[in-house]
C-alpha cells in the first residue's frame, strides 16, 4: 500500500505496534530503573538510594561467577551458531526447493528438532558425549545443541522465503546465459539477503540466550545464561540489572552505528553517481 | 485453527513452478542438504535414540539399570498427574497461541504494508529484538519488581486510583505465565508472517480493490490465504515452544503450576532418567501429532 | 579460538589450560606447600583444578586465596543445584572437584562418578565436627532423621560404591559447609510471634508464604510443618512410608488449593527477592539469605522454632578419573580448605565450617563469640567482603553453634521411596 496519505488504519496499527513495543520493553523498564539501586539495594523495589555502583561493579570480580569469561564464550558461540545456521539453512533451503529423495523425512526431522523439549536434547547430547568418551565443551556439544534449535528456525524461514519466490527471475537470468552459480549469486542471493540477515539475527539471539540446551552440554565452563543462573544460587545484586541495561544500550549503539554507516555509504555512492 | 483451517484452497497461487530445472547437476541437492542431515543426525537422532532406549530402563533412587520394562510408561500414562499436567499445558498452548497469532499478525501486517522502506522495517525489527539480548534469567527476575505487590505496575495502578489495592494475580499466577510467554514468543509469530506478507505481490491487492473488494474482503480472501504458510510456521514455533517450556512456567507461576516440560525437568533433576524419558516420549508423540495436524491443514512445503 | 582444534578429546584442552596456568602459577605462587614430596612442589603449580558446585560455596574469593597460598589454579563454575546433580553423574570428566550436598551424594556416589578419599591423607580429619563422622554432635546427642551426613560419608574401600555403616578409611565427601535452616519471617509484617513450623499454615498469612521447590528438601519442610501442626505422626520423617508421603502431599495440596502459598522458591536469590519485595512474609529460608535481606535495610528474622531445624551439609568430592599430580593437588586443596581460612570465611557468612578449631584461629575473638557462641557482638560485625552487617550488641538469631546444630530435627533426605515421593511431588505441583 504505497498510498501517499496515511489512513486511519495506519494510525490504529501504528498505535498497536507502539503498544507492542512498549510491552516488549516493559520488564526492561524495571531493569533500567533498578540498575541505579543504591549500594545496599536489592533486585526488587523499594529503591535504596541511587547510585552508579552496580555499573562499576560489573567490571569488578563478583563474589560468585565471572561475567567476562562467560560473556566471551557466549558471544563466540553465538557467532559460530549464527554463521553455521545461515549457511546450512540456505543450502538446505535450496535443496528442498529442488527436491530430492528423502526430502520429506529430512523435513520432518527438522520439525522434530524444534519440538523435542530442549532439556532432553541437553541431556541426550550430554549422555552421548559421555558414552563416546568425548569431553563436552561449549564449542562442541553445546554448539551442536544450539544448532538443533536454530537450524529448524533457519530452514523454516528459508521455506517461507522460497515458497513465495518466483523462479521467473532465475529463468530470466539463465535465458540470458547465466550459469546456475551466477544466477544464484547475482539474482537469488541479493533478493533473499534480508531474510538471511534475519536468520542470522535469529540464530545469534537464540543461541546467545539459550539456557536449557546448554545446561548439560557446556562442559567445564559456563556460558553467560548459565553463569547468571549459577550466580542466583548466592546473594545476587543489581549488577545483573546493570548488565541488562548495558546490554540494551550497547545493542542500540551498535544498531545506530550500523544504520549511520549504511546511510553514509549510500550518500557517498549517490554523490559518486553509482546507482 | 480458525484462520488457517477455513481458508479453503489458496485463492491465488504463484506462477506454476517448473518441475525440473536444467543446468544444475542432479546430485547438488544432496550435497546441499547434507550438512543439515549430518548435524541433525548427530545432535538430534542419536540423543533421541538414547532417550527412547532409556525410557524402557529401570531405576531406583540411585541408579538406572538397562532392562526392558514398560513400567515407566504405565506410570506415566496411568497417572492422573500426567493427564492434568497435559491439560494444563494444552491450555497454555491454546491461550498463548491465540494471543500471539492475533498480536503477531497485526504487527506483521503493520510492518509489511504500512512501513514503507525495507530499511525502516529492519530498524523496527531490530528494536523489537533488543529486549531479548538481555538474558532471559535476568528478565524473569525483573518481572517480580514489575508485576509484584509493590511493583511498578501495581504502584502505578494504585496511585492512579484505578484499583484500591495491589492486584495479586499479576504475579505468580497463570496470568503471569501467559503474559511472560506472550512476551517471549510473539516475535516468533511476527517474523514468519511478516516474511510471507512482504512477499505478496501488491498488484494482487490492487486488482482486488479495482474489482470492488472492500478492505475486509481483501484481508480475508487475498492476504490471509497468502499468509497461510507464515501463519503455520509461526504456529509451529509458538506451539512447540509453549509445549516444551519449563523455565517460564516455573518462574512466573512461582513453581505453582505444572507443564510437561517442568515435570520432565523435575524428574531429570532427581536422576530419574527413565521416567523423564518416558514422559518425553509421550510429549514427543503429542507434539508430532499436533505438527502433523498443522501440516495437513497448511502444507508449508507446497509450491516449492 | 585455539579451542577448535582437530582433536577435541579433552586432553588437549587440559594441557592448554595447564600450560596457560603455568606461567601465571609460577609468577604468583608463594609456595606454602607442606607435606608433599618436593619433586611435585614445582610442577603442582602448573595444575588447574576444576571445581563446580552451587554458588553457595563456589566463591571467587576462595580461588584467589588458593592461588595465593598454594600456587595452583582453582577454576570455579557455579551452577544451580539440579545441574550440580546432573553434571556430577553424567560428566565425570568435566571436573576434578565436585562440591555437592550430602543428600545428592546419596544419589550420585553409588553411580561411581566420584572416588573415595583416603582419610590418612586428610590432615585435619581428627578435627572434623563429629556430625560428619559419628553423626553425633556430642556423645549424648541423638542422630537426627533424614539423610544424616555420616550415613553417606564412608565406604569400605577404594573401589566401593556402597556406603559403610561405621567410619572407615575411605570417605566419599570431605565436609566443608553446613547449616540449620528454619523459617525466615518479616517481623514488621507478620504481626505476631512465630514459634512453630505450623505457623506457615496460619490463614492469616494466606498468599504470603513459601517453601522450597526442591523435592528432597521441600518434603522435609512439609514434614516439619505437618508434624508441628499435629496432622501426621511420622515413624521416620527422613524415610517416609508411601502412606506418610500421601498424607504429607495431601496436606500440601490442600494448602496450595486454599491459596496459602505465594510461590515456591528454588534458588537462594529467589528466596531473598520474595522476602525483600514483601511478596512473602514467612517462608523456609537459609541463614545467609536472611542476612542478605537485612543488609538491604529490610527487617528479617531467622526464627528459631520449637520443633528444631532442618539441616543440610555439603562437601568436596574428587572425580573418578582424577589421578597423578592433579589428585595430589586435589588433596592439597582439600587440606587447605579445612585449614581455617575458608572455615572462617564461611562462618562469617552465617554457615558453619567443618573444622571449627582451625576456623577459630582465623577469626577475631569478637567474631567467634558472635557467630559461634551466640554472644552479643562486642564490635560491629562485618561480612567477609567488609560490609557491616550487624551492629555492636546484636545477637545471632538462634544462638550458639551448639544450640542450633544441637536442635536439628531432620536432614534433607533421599528416601527409600524416593521414586514414589517425586511422583507425588509432581502431583502437588500439578494440583
Amino acid at each position: 500500500m504505497q498510498a501517499d496519505r496515511r489512513t486511519l488504519e495506519f494510525y490504529l496499527l501504528a498505535a498497536f505496534f507502539g503498544l507492542f513495543v512498549l510491552f516488549l520493553y516493559g520488564p526492561l523498564s524495571t531493569i533500567l530503573l533498578l540498575s541505579f539501586q543504591g549500594p545496599n539495594g536489592g533486585l526488587t523495589f523499594p529503591m535504596n538510594g541511587v547510585s552508579l555502583r552496580w555499573f562499576q561493579n560489573l567490571f569488578e570480580t563478583q563474589a560468585v561467577g565471572d561475567f567476562g569469561g562467560s560473556f566471551s564464550r557466549s558471544l563466540m558461540l553465538g557467532l559460530m551458531v549464527m554463521a553455521t545456521t545461515v549457511v546450512v539453512s540456505l543450502l538446505a533451503g535450496l535443496a528442498f526447493r529442488r527436491g530430492f529423495l528423502g526430502a520429506t523425512p529430512l523435513f520432518y526431522l527438522t520439525i522434530s528438532s524444534l519440538v523435542v523439549p530442549s532439556i532432553l536434547i541437553s541431556l541426550g547430547i550430554g549422555l552421548a558425549f559421555q558414552i563416546a568418551g568425548l569431553e563436552p565443551n561449549w564449542w562442541s556439544s553445546a554448539f551442536g545443541a544450539h544448532l538443533t534449535w536454530t537450524l529448524p528456525f533457519g530452514v523454516l524461514i528459508m521455506f517461507a522465503v522460497f515458497n513465495r519466490f518466483s523462479p521467473a527471475y532465475e529463468e530470466a537470468a539463465r535465458d540470458l546465459g547465466a550459469t546456475s552459480w551466477q544466477a544464484f549469486a547475482h539474482v537469488v542471493l541479493p533478493i533473499i539477503a534480508p531474510s538471511l540477515v534475519g536468520v542470522g539475527l535469529f540464530g545469534f539471539t537464540l543461541s546467545y540466550d539459550e539456557f536449557a540446551r546448554t545446561l548439560m552440554t557446556a562442559g567445564s565452563f559456563n556460558t553467560l545464561p548459565l553463569e547468571i543462573y549459577g550466580m542466583t544460587t548466592n546473594v545476587t545484586t543489581p549488577v545483573l540489572y546493570a548488565l541488562g541495561a548495558v546490554t540494551t544500550l550497547v545493542s542500540f549503539a551498535v544498531i545506530g552505528i550500523a544504520l549511520a554507516t549504511i546511510a553514509i555509504i549510500a550518500r557517498q555512492r549517490r554523490k559518486l553517481g553509482v546507482s | 485453527m480458525s484462520v488457517a483451517a477455513e481458508a479453503a484452497p489458496a485463492a491465488v497461487s504463484d506462477a506454476p513452478a517448473p518441475k525440473r530445472r536444467r543446468r544444475a547437476p542432479p546430485f547438488a541437492p544432496y550435497l546441499q542438504a547434507m550438512p543439515l542431515g549430518l548435524i541433525l543426525g548427530a545432535f538430534l537422532l542419536l540423543p533421541i535414540a538414547a532417550i527412547v532406549i532409556v525410557s524402557f530402563w529401570d531405576y531406583d533412587s540411585v541408579q538406572i539399570y538397562p532392562a526392558f520394562v514398560t513400567l515407566n510408561y504405565a506410570e506415566t500414562l496411568g497417572s492422573w498427574v500426567t493427564w492434568s499436567t497435559l491439560l494444563n499445558t494444552l491450555k497454555f498452548v491454546a491461550i498463548v497461541w491465540a494471543i500471539t497469532l492475533f498480536v503477531g499478525f497485526w504487527v506483521a501486517y503493520f510492518l509489511a504494508f504500512h512501513v514503507r522502506t525495507s530499511k525502516m522495517q529492519t530498524l523496527l525489527f531490530l528494536v523489537c529484538t533488543v529486549p531479548f539480548l538481555t538474558s532471559n534469567i535476568i528478565r524473569m527476575i525483573s518481572w517480580v519488581p514489575f508485576l509484584g505487590r509493590n511493583g511498578l505496575l501495581n504502584s502505578a495502578l494504585v496511585e492512579a486510583g484505578i484499583v484500591p489495592a495491589p492486584l495479586e494475580f499479576l504475579l505468580f499466577s497463570e496470568f503471569a505465565v501467559v503474559l511472560a510467554m506472550v512476551h517471549l514468543y510473539s516475535l516468533f509469530m511476527v517474523t514468519p508472517i511478516f516474511n510471507t506478507l512482504v512477499r505478496i505481490d501488491r498488484s494482487l491487492i490492487e486488482a482486488a480493490r479495482d474489482a470492488g473488494a472492500n478492505g475486509f474482503q481483501i484481508l480475508w480472501n487475498v492476504i490471509i490465504p497468502l499468509a497461510k504458510p507464515g501463519i503455520a510456521i509461526g504456529s509451529i514455533f509458538v506451539i512447540t515452544l509453549v509445549l516444551g517450556d519449563f523455565i517460564t512456567v516455573r518462574f512466573m507461576s512461582g513453581g505453582q503450576s505444572a507443564s510437561m516440560g517442568l515435570m520432565i525437568a523435575n524428574q531429570i533433576s532427581l536422576l530419574q532418567y527413565p521416567a523423564a524419558a518416558a514422559n518425553a516420549v509421550a510429549l514427543l508423540v503429542l507434539v508430532l501429532i499436533m505438527m502433523a495436524a498443522i501440516l495437513r491443514i497448511v502444507d508449508i512445503r507446497k509450491e516449492l | 579460538m585455539t579451542d577448535t582444534t582437530e582433536t577435541p578429546l579433552g586432553l588437549d584442552r587440559r594441557n592448554l589450560l595447564k600450560t596457560g596456568a603455568a606461567a601465571a602459577g609460577v609468577a604468583a605462587g608463594s609456595g606454602a606447600i607442606t607435606g608433599f614430596p618436593t619433586i611435585w612442589a614445582q610442577n603442582i603449580k602448573d595444575v588447574t583444578l576444576r571445581q563446580f558446585g552451587t554458588g553457595v560455596s563456589n566463591l571467587n574469593a576462595i580461588a584467589e586465596k588458593v592461588k595465593e597460598d598454594l600456587g595452583f589454579t582453582l577454576q570455579m563454575t557455579a551452577l544451580d543445584s539440579d545441574s550440580v546433580t546432573q553434571r556430577t553423574v553424567t560428566q565425570p570428566n568435566s571436573y576434578d572437584i565436585a562440591d555437592i550436598e550430602y543428600w545428592i551424594c546419596k544419589k550420585v556416589f553409588p553411580t561411581g562418578a566420584l572416588q573415595p578419599m583416603d582419610v590418612k591423607k586428610i590432615k585435619y580429619y581428627d578435627q572434623i565436627v563429629p556430625i560428619f563422622t559419628t553423626g553425633k554432635l556430642t556423645p549424648e546427642s541423638t542422630i537426627a532423621q533424614g539423610t544424616a551426613p555420616h550415613t553417606v560419608t564412608f565406604v569400605e574401600g577404594p573401589g566401593a560404591k556402597t556406603f559403610a555403616k561405621e567410619p572407615t578409611q575411605w570417605m566419599t565427601l570431605i565436609p566443608t559447609i553446613y547449616n540449620a535452616d528454619t523459617l525466615g519471617i518479616r517481623p514488621d509484617l507478620v504481626g505476631r510471634p512465630i514459634g512453630n513450623w505450623k505457623d506457615i499454615l496460619d490463614p492469616k498469612f494466606k498468599g504470603k508464604t513459601s517453601i522450597l521447590n526442591i523435592p528432597s528438601i521441600g518434603i522435609m519442610d512439609a514434614a516439619m510443618i505437618c508434624e508441628s501442626a499435629g496432622l501426621i505422626k511420622y515413624g521416620d520423617k527422613g524415610n517416609m512410608t508411601e502412606e506418610e508421603i500421601d498424607k504429607t502431599i495431601a496436606v500440601l495440596i490442600e494448602a496450595k488449593k486454599g491459596g496459602q502459598f505465594r510461590a515456591f522458591w528454588k534458588t537462594f536469590d529467589e528466596s531473598v527477592n520474595l522476602m525483600s519485595s514483601g511478596e512473602v512474609i514467612i517462608q523456609s529460608m537459609w541463614s545467609p539469605a536472611v542476612t542478605a535481606v537485612k543488609s538491604k535495610g529490610i527487617p528479617c528474622v531467622y526464627q528459631p522454632l520449637a520443633e528444631g531445624y532442618r539441616a543440610w551439609g555439603g562437601g568436596l568430592g574428587i572425580g573418578k578419573n582424577v589421578k597423578g599430580i592433579v589428585l595430589d593437588a586435589a588433596y592439597e586443596y582439600i587440606n587447605w580448605y579445612l585449614s581455617g581460612w575458608c572455615g572462617a570465611y564461611l562462618n562469617r557468612q552465617g554457615y558453619y565450617s567443618a573444622c571449627l578449631s582451625t576456623a577459630k584461629q582465623h577469626m577475631s575473638p569478637e567474631e567467634w563469640a558472635f557467630w559461634m557462641e551466640g554472644k552479643p557482638a562486642a564490635a560491629e560485625i562485618k561480612s567477609p567482603d567488609g560490609k557491616p552487617i550487624e551492629k555492636a550488641g546484636a545477637v545471632r538469631d538462634g544462638g550458639s553453634f551448639e544450640e542450633r546444630m544441637g536442635k536439628v530435627a531432620c536432614w534433607n533426605a533421599v528416601m527409600d521411596k524416593d521414586r514414589y515421593m517425586v511422583r507425588k511431588w509432581n502431583e502437588f505441583i500439578a494440583a
